[in-house]
């Protein structure tokens, strides 16, 4: 059981008509691992986000998260398991809501067994309210947003708009959470505050990550495992070292 | 002592309204107190256009709670309203049925149609879903017109019976304009409740996360496609009950219930009122269809009078006259 990676893609391939924007990857990440998957704009690494959390349909490979094949599944289908979350590269927030109920909305689906049950507006309702209430509080305080918390999420920083995204993943408690570009657009202060974010996630709440990421700095520091994509394929994989001394992936997207 | 920082700082969630000592809670109360006490000094002709009123806000609500809410553009709700109004007026000159009996059948049958109807326009995205639902309201005028063995077609159904009650051997007839006034005001409150109910459950929070951002909903696990297509019966149904109210206080129903018109009327209650908000709702109706009523005294320049104001309020109150209110509200809390 711990053995297995919790997700394991094989021969994923994507195509809009004669392009192949994801062509035959393998990847996998294990219970507890940080992985870091870089490469240059255009290398399909959005795309092979998309068609692992359904958002796109992949044309051909497999998906297996927690030994489950979930291939084909829609976005909706596998969010509402719980299991594995993603954030999308243009920050979104529920805007007009403030953090506290943008943090409420993210983890109902997973407190309410159904979706009667949440027009429901008994005592049992309100406390899986005040329940989700307490834990949206306390991931709040830990993203270091509790004094801008009755604010619409609208009207906050990019970088803090990134860190409500991130506490609204940790709300559901998911084994896995797939990051696209989460220190895009945030001034350095607050990197090491999501970077810090995603460490404790990891160490305090067993999440497992896979992130996209140009900051190069933040995926040595934060993953153990590198993989590169180039054109729609595995162009690397190794420890951050390996990846830095390859030639090729220098050539192709680190420069030098 | 989150309970005192909340009472200082202002949620979005709780559309703007400062919480604390709250104004809202006597100021409605008054409200009711005076609807309830309305027939004693307005006349039959004020009170008539009041009723028109209330029987529009229940589309209304149920447009609110579509657009306003779950952030839906639909002109159906004249085909709900027309279907509720004929399935009313079927089942009460047929059958003779009671009317609590026309009235919750109307809703329970809008609401049957509103699902084989919803589940195809709902797959459309924004533009083409508004298109497929104005395509509903021209296909139920055009039954009603042409399936003359049942609608009796142009001549529509007339002498619907007024509203009756029958409870064992006991029986009586809301014949008045005053005695309708009440029954259509207990509705309407009954209306505003279940709407309020709704808006401020769970459910109604997930409706609000579609609006906002409908990827991002689905992304935290919402069914978007499933709560779409339960509020949209939901919105059918009020529209269904309104049409009902309609069919037994005018006494009469054609193919003219099926209007376009009647679609654009709850459509700029809601957009007017400001959408999202339930207060912004019913002052809207009270404005917009009592407005029409009251220009009905210059027929020719109604429609000339009524563009000009719409016109005005696009460019003035953008958002409705919801944050209005809100502003009254504030400022109402800061005199004291």
């Amino acid at each position: 059981m711990s053995g297995l990676p919790i997700l394991d893609i094989s021969g994923l391939c994507k195509s809009y008509g004669a392009v192949r924007a994801v062509d035959g990857i393998d990847l996998h990440v294990n219970r507890g691992e940080i992985c870091g998957l870089i490469g240059p704009n255009g290398s399909g690494k959005s795309t092979f986000f998309d068609c692992v959390t359904g958002l796109a349909k992949p044309s051909a490979g497999a998906v297996k998260l927690d030994g489950q094949d979930i291939t084909g599944w829609s976005l909706n289908d596998i969010a509402r398991e719980g299991r594995m979350l993603r954030s999308f590269q243009k920050t979104v927030v529920f805007s007009a809501l403030d953090i506290e109920e943008n943090l409420v909305i993210a983890g109902q689906m997973f407190t309410f067994p159904g979706i009667w049950s949440t027009f429901g507006i008994g005592a049992a309702a309100r406390n899986r309210v005040a329940a989700l209430r307490e834990r949206a509080r306390e991931l709040i305080q830990i993203a270091g947003l509790w004094d801008v918390r009755f604010q619409p999420a609208g009207k906050l920083s990019g970088g803090q708009q990134k860190l409500i995204q991130f506490a609204s993943m940790l709300m559901p408690e998911p084994k896995l959470i797939l990051l696209d570009e989460p220190m895009a657009g945030i001034n350095p202060k607050l990197i090491e505050r999501v970077v810090d974010s995603i460490r404790l996630a990891n160490t305090s709440f067993g999440v497992s990550f896979l992130i996209i990421e140009h900051n190069i700095d933040v995926v040595t520091s934060l993953c153990k495992r590198v993989v590169v994509l180039d054109q729609g394929r595995k162009l690397a994989e190794g420890t951050p070292d390996e990846i830095v001394q390859n030639q090729a992936v220098r050539e192709a997207y680190l420069g030098g | 002592m989150t309970e005192i920082v909340r009472d200082q700082t202002v949620t979005a969630a709780e559309h703007k309204v400062a919480t604390g000592p709250d104004l809202r809670v006597p100021f409605g109360l008054g409200l009711a107190a005076l609807a309830c006490v309305a027939p004693l000094f307005l006349g039959n002709y004020p009170l008539h256009a009041i009723i028109i009123a209330l029987i529009f806000l229940l589309p209304a609500h149920g447009l609110n709670l579509l657009l306003g809410y779950t952030g839906l553009l639909s002109l159906a709700q004249a085909a709900f309203f027309g279907i509720g109004a004929y399935a009313s007026a079927l089942l009460a000159v047929h059958f003779g049925t009671p009317f609590y009996v026309n009235f919750l059948a109307a809703g329970l049958i809008t609401g049957a149609i509103a699902l084989p109807l919803g589940i195809p326009a709902l797959r459309l995205r924004s533009t083409s879903f508004v298109m497929c639902t104005l395509g509903f309201v021209i296909i139920g005028q055009a039954i009603a017109k042409n399936w003359i063995s049942l609608t009796r077609g142009d001549m529509g159904l007339a002498a619907v019976p007024r509203p009756y009650f029958a409870l064992g051997p006991a029986s009586f007839t809301v014949s008045g304009t005053v005695g309708f006034y009440y029954l259509v005001l207990v509705i309407a409150a009954l209306a505003t409740l279940a709407v309020y109910l709704i808006v401020r459950s769970p459910a109604g929070r997930n409706m609000i996360a579609i609006r906002e951002n409908e990827t991002l909903a689905e992304s935290v696990g919402i069914p978007t496609w499933h709560y779409k297509l339960v509020v949209f019966m939901i919105s059918a149904i009020f529209a269904g009950l309104g049409g009902s109210l309609y069919a037994h206080y005018l006494t009469v129903v054609s193919p003219l219930t099926f209007q376009m018109y009647y679609s654009t009327t709850m459509l700029i209650i809601v957009l007017g009122g400001g959408a999202g908000t339930i207060s912004g709702v019913i002052f809207g109706s009270l404005l917009f269809v009592g407005l029409t009523e009251a220009l009905r005294v210059a027929p020719e320049l109604r429609m000339i009078a009524y563009g000009f104001f719409l016109l005005a309020l696009v460019f003035y109150f953008p958002n409705g006259f919801a944050p209005l209110i809100g502003r009254f509200w504030s400022f109402l809390e800061r005199r004291k």
